[in-house]
């Protein structure tokens, strides 16, 4: 006994030892900033006593309001878009054996090693309005609709959604791709002997087996397009803010309550993902125990 | 694409068997063949041509609206770039804080790292998701958060500031990543070390971080690559006093020529794509998706 009780209270000392400077960093680093933002988010600049005026502030000046709704639409699109792509990209890396899959396989994770900022500047030389494309296209004939093409994606939605294509679906096919080679091969060769089609087999296995993993893949997804700061101020428009651009204007400005609000409204969106993460994660969980 | 089509349609006016026209080609290489090769071709031109038309442009001396391909090759604008005042500064920095965060990140998360992965404890879970809180949660949120507090204390612009915004990013990458590779670590192993008269410390160091290493040197090298490419945290609490590579990348992208800026991205880029190649062996799909799920 007195053996036992000897380790367990080295053991406790051990953890407790190993886990507080990284605990201190995530508590300094993370927790005590965004408890302060949500202070201070609910101050008035001046006399410094609570109000929601800032929030109010946010949802009814014309320029941050629609930042917020322009945000959640840029995020949701993303998702949408990105994650369809990948779950294609991710069954043709699968379930082909071919040479070029493999090497697309191979390939596909680079991106993920890029800067965003070398990337983003890479895209616009492509598809700025006298950039490659337009110099490809003037190599048709002048009478040809193609002729002079201007992509006219920069400075737009259009711009921003391109660009997060690029940005996230190496990462969501990366996270589908190793849920679907969790199926085992068995699993869809006996599907096919009884007869399955090739849609029934989708929406019967693979389907149910890696939904999870795709919520995953969107949940980290819609978080980083919700705060993302690099894409829209580089190739985004000048009327039509993000909430990151707009975050930064107000913090550069010294408007610190504006700005705190502001993060706090992007702490919330962000949550109602995470939810979603932990929702899954957690189900998951409980199902592999039992 | 088009020019297929105009080929095809032609082929069928004329009645002449063009071996470049679609038809030919999906008939002589098989519709899947097809199939596969258009993937591959759109996959390349989306992910790969944006890098390699950048590449070209570094070695661009002249480069005229409307041409494609450069009228005179060389090195004009690396010397241009290399000559600026504030950029081979910024590259030290840059590879300063990529160090001093990994490295410190590394002290503090692995010993946490392991101890997540191997006790059983209450709250586990609770601290897991803390870490990855930092990381997921929205970047530019985050640092104004801290921007703000250090200006109360006196921490914007200095060197210990930014070094803290590196590791907030550099922390969760190196407890996930680790955690999942201890978890595998086989317990008989460590067990059988103790048997044979090992003590805690020398089973770790001898059975326990031989196998987990390969996951710590890809997290080591994430956290690398992450600091490296950190850009919105500098900004916001370093400048002016601080500027890295990142920083300086948003006034090339805005003020300089397109020739100069491309040599600014290869030389961001030739770090990772280095470590990439020394890591090739370690980096896989699995080991890093690993790393986004709770164990």
């Amino acid at each position: 006994m007195k053996e036992t009780s000897k380790t367990n209270w080295k053991t406790t000392l051990f953890i407790i030892g190993a886990l507080t400077p990284a605990m201190l960093v995530s508590l300094g680093l993370v927790v005590y900033p965004m408890i302060n933002q949500i202070i201070r988010s609910f101050k008035d600049p001046k006399a410094g006593t609570f109000t929601f005026d800032n929030y109010v502030y946010l949802f009814t000046n014309k320029v941050s309001s629609r930042a917020i709704w322009y945000t959640v639409e840029i995020s949701v699109l993303t998702v949408l878009l990105t994650i369809s792509i990948s779950y294609l990209l991710a069954m043709y890396l699968r379930f082909s054996n071919s040479k070029i899959s493999k090497s697309i396989g191979n390939m596909y994770l680079l991106p993920r090693f890029i800067p965003s900022l070398v990337a983003v500047y890479a895209m616009k030389q492509i598809i700025s309005d006298s950039g490659f494309l337009n110099r490809v296209s003037l190599l048709f004939d002048e009478n040809s609709p193609l002729y002079n093409y201007k992509p006219g994606m920069l400075y737009n939605t259009k711009g921003i959604l391109f660009m997060n294509c690029w940005f996230n679906i190496p990462f969501a096919t990366m996270i589908i791709v190793a849920a679907l080679a969790g199926i085992s091969e068995s699993v869809v060769e006996s599907a096919q002997d009884v007869g399955a089609g090739k849609i029934r087999i989708f929406f019967k296995i693979i389907l149910p087996l890696s939904y999870k993993d795709v919520l995953i893949a969107a949940t980290f997804v819609f978080m980083s397009n919700i705060s993302s700061f690099t894409t829209p101020y580089l190739i985004g428009a000048s009327q039509r803010k993000m909430l990151g651009v707009y975050l930064r204007e107000q913090f550069g400005r010294g408007k610190y309550e504006i700005a705190a609000a502001t993060s706090v409204i992007i702490f919330i969106l962000c949550s109602i993902s995470a939810v979603v993460y932990l929702y899954t994660n957690m189900k998951e969980q409980a199902w592999e125990e039992n | 694409m088009e020019e297929n089509k105009t080929a095809n349609d032609t082929m069928q006016t004329e009645r002449t068997v063009n071996p470049y026209s679609a038809k030919a080609v999906r008939r002589a290489l098989g519709r899947k063949r097809t199939g596969e090769l258009l993937i591959l071709f759109v996959f390349m031109l989306f992910f790969y041509g944006p890098l390699i038309h950048a590449f070209m442009l570094a070695f661009a001396n002249v480069y005229q609206a409307g041409d494609i391909i450069p009228s005179e090759w060389g090195f004009h604008w690396w010397s241009y770039i290399l000559k600026q005042q504030n950029i081979p500064r910024s590259i030290l920095n840059s590879f300063l804080f990529a160090f001093c965060s990994t490295g410190l990140s590394m002290l503090i998360c692995i010993p946490a790292a392991y101890v997540l992965a191997r006790f059983k404890f209450k709250g586990r879970k609770l601290i897991m998701f803390s870490f990855l809180i930092g990381n997921a949660f929205p970047k530019i949120g985050m640092y104004t958060a801290i921007g703000i507090i250090y200006y109360k204390i006196g921490l914007m612009g200095t060197f210990f500031g930014v070094l803290l915004i590196h590791m907030l990013g550099t922390t969760m990458e190196m407890i996930w990543l680790p955690a999942g590779s201890f978890r595998s670590v086989p317990k008989h192993q460590e067990e059988a070390a103790r048997d044979a008269g090992a003590g805690p410390v020398r089973t770790f160091f001898s059975v326990t971080l031989p196998i987990a290493w390969p996951g710590i040197v890809v997290a080591a090298m994430h956290a690398f690559i992450g600091s490296l490419g950190e850009s919105v945290g500098t900004l916001l609490v370093g400048l002016p006093q601080w500027r890295t590579m990142m920083t300086e990348m948003y006034g090339v992208i805005l003020d300089f020529p397109a020739t100069a800026g491309a040599v600014f991205a290869i030389i961001i880029v030739v770090p990772n794509m280095l470590l990439l190649w020394i890591m090739r062996k370690y980096v896989s799909a699995d080991t890093m998706a690993k790393g986004f799920k709770m164990g």
